[in-house]
């Protein structure tokens, strides 16, 4: 890694990104020793606010912080760029259909994708966030051939924390006993949360999650739904989307991409498929992967009970829903 | 906070309007799938938030409202710090040590320290750590460095629009050139932009940042919070100065008993003032003026606690 790190984020002036801004200030996301350049990108009616979280990072006398842009300017925000962050996307508004989010949101990715084609590094690394997160990270994609594929993935990992959450409440375990829980598909209501080769690590050794939670029906049924709705049940609760929780993800999901999981862990990342577990190529796809000298490996081999192949297919199904959906609306050039 | 070893049990307190933004707030702390958190509690039960603690962070306190005066605002204020003193005196570990945020945080830590008469008022501080950074960021601006280059900048005094931004002791590493050192006086060159331009943008930095942002400073408060907190406990390293409002012992003349910043270093668990610094007279004005106002609101907190 160079000296400095170019690194963008988008909807900069949003929630998610001020909790996201300090979490990377902070060394938390590349390391106590990488320095950071950030480009915060918002739309023109924000930058006032912007002007507002330089002010504040300004007065966190952070040493690994060289510079801040803050800008609507898509260019000035991509040019040079190692790390792209891309929170904002357009929200649900009350009466939009699902096709209407679609519609408007496979637009930005479509001018992003560009920007990110025309300016950034050529090893630029990409996170998708803003929702739909799978299908507007396909359309980044596809219009950034320029840009190797892999370097393009979306944000499973807060489902995944959640997921390993809720296994620890369940085994009466801190979270960081709970290992290898997975989300296979979508970043949506039809994700597959699977705790079948997972394990917690208990004073007497490891053992898995299913010995220690003998209770499958709760473990097929309501951990699957209470993950799925969890974002819904924090809006509840807090009048507000995830902010805090999403941006902890988000730092996770780049850690682990840029300095390597730790032997043996997995972590679960929206990728391009490639054929693993039957998911032809050509959509974003959370899968269990390690990480290692910045790159992301799916892990093979793992077995797919008919349970589990009928979830999967549920997801992977609505995945290619949206794709042809999405592209129908910013045609093919 | 406390380095990457420290498991923690959270204690959340809030009133019982905010119970449910609360639940949320404990979502969100499960979700994030923290190895060092042991535990949450969320009350809006005082007695249940203090049991025990080690550690008070006490950030809430009475906002200002509109045509509310100042005197409104001490009032208010007090009977809350009086509880959470009580409390803390009651129901914290004896070793607990305690950082007010909430404004006005030097009364209002004098406030909880008046009540809190067992435990011992060298664990009360108040928070103007944030106005240090900010003071080092504006300096790192003017001259030109990366902020962790300009070290040993002071906050004198109350955290509010009297406080002393204070250049005279500090210095700048790597400057002019690396492995050279710079007294901040010099490396500026600007005695008139240090007087009269830079200690008014510090004391006016909280509302510059509520007009551009239409909140207050948050993530920046945080930063400061987590700055003062782990430089108590973990210690300042050798040669570092830090701002803290601390309980004044008579050090240049402050008088005793009052919630006043000073430049402190840190050891084991405990803060020392640092002592025999020159005061120039322009500087001394200023501290006199900081000093009059915390007693003047200090009088009008104790008027209220009798």
């Amino acid at each position: 890694m160079s000296d400095v790190a170019n690194v963008v984020i988008t909807g900069a002036a949003g929630q998610i990104a001020y909790s996201l801004i300090f979490n990377v200030c902070k060394g938390d996301m590349f390391g106590p020793e990488q320095k950071v350049k950030l480009f915060l990108l918002d739309i023109p009616q924000m930058v006032e606010s912007l002007k507002g979280v330089l002010m504040e990072i300004q007065d966190g006398a952070y040493p690994l912080v060289t510079d801040v842009v803050c800008t609507a300017d898509i260019k000035e925000a991509f040019t040079g760029a190692n790390y792209v962050i891309l929170v904002g996307a357009m929200p649900r508004k009350d009466g939009m259909e699902r096709a209407d989010l679609l519609k408007a949101n496979a637009s930005i990715f479509k001018v992003q994708g560009k920007a990110i084609n025309d300016y950034a590094n050529k090893n630029v690394k990409v996170l998708v966030v803003g929702n739909p997160a799978n299908t507007n990270c396909l359309i980044a994609m596809h219009y950034a051939p320029d840009i190797a594929k892999e370097n393009f993935t979306c944000l499973t990992r807060l489902d995944h924390n959640r997921a390993k959450s809720q296994i620890a409440l369940k085994a009466g375990v801190n979270v960081k006993d709970v290992h290898n829980v997975i989300i296979w598909g979508n970043h949506s209501s039809t994700q597959y949360p699977d705790y079948r080769c997972g394990y917690i690590n208990l004073p007497g050794g490891k053992q898995p999650i299913g010995n220690v939670i003998s209770d499958e029906k709760w473990l097929q049924g309501e951990f699957i739904s209470t993950v799925q709705k969890r974002g819904a049940a924090v809006i509840a609760a807090r009048k507000f989307s995830s902010a805090a929780s999403a941006a902890k993800a988000i730092t996770d999901h780049m850690r682990d991409w840029v300095l390597g999981t730790p032997e043996g862990e997995y972590v679960s990342m929206g990728v391009p498929s490639d054929g693993s577990y039957g998911i032809e190529s050509g959509i974003i796809f959370s899968y269990p992967v390690k990480c290692q000298n910045g790159k992301y490996t799916i892990i093979q081999g793992l077995s797919i009970d008919n349970f589990s192949k009928d979830k999967i297919e549920i997801t992977r199904k609505e995945l290619v829903e949206e794709k042809e959906a999405a592209f129908k609306f910013v045609g093919d050039n | 906070m406390f380095g990457p070893h420290q498991k923690i049990i959270l204690h959340l307190l809030d009133i019982p309007k905010m119970a449910d933004a609360l639940k949320g707030v404990v979502m969100e702390l499960q979700d994030s799938s923290y190895p060092l958190l042991d535990s949450v509690v969320a009350t809006t039960d005082v007695q249940t938030a203090f049991l025990h603690i080690n550690v008070a962070i006490l950030v809430g306190a009475f906002p200002r409202g509109p045509g509310m005066q100042r005197k409104d605002l001490l009032k208010v204020n007090v009977s809350i710090f009086k509880e959470q003193g009580e409390a803390l005196n009651k129901y914290a570990s004896r070793d607990v040590k305690v950082l007010v945020v909430g404004n006005p945080a030097n009364t209002n830590a004098l406030t909880a320290l008046t009540k809190a008469s067992d435990l011992p008022t060298a664990n009360f501080s108040a928070l103007t750590r944030l106005d240090q950074n900010r003071a080092q960021s504006m300096i790192s601006e003017k001259v030109g460095v990366s902020v962790e280059n300009v070290n040993n900048v002071i906050i004198w005094g109350n955290h509010s629009l009297t406080q002393v931004p204070d250049v005279n002791h500090g210095y700048i590493s790597n400057y002019p050139q690396r492995d050279l050192v710079s007294p901040i006086k010099s490396a500026v060159e600007d005695e008139k932009w240090l007087n009269e331009q830079f200690i008014p943008l510090v004391q006016n930095r909280g509302a510059a940042v509520i007009a551009a942002r239409k909140l207050s400073s948050a993530a920046s408060a945080a930063n400061a919070i987590v700055g003062h907190m782990r430089d108590w406990l973990l210690g300042t390293r050798d040669g570092e100065v830090v701002s803290m409002a601390v309980y004044s012992d008579g050090s240049y003349n402050i008088p005793k008993g009052l919630i006043f910043s000073f430049p402190v270093t840190c050891r084991q668990g405990q803060w020392s003032i640092v002592q025999d610094l020159k005061i120039s007279p322009f500087i001394q004005a200023k501290l006199e003026l900081t000093t009059k106002e915390l007693e003047e609101e200090k009088q009008v907190a104790l008027s209220f606690l009798n």
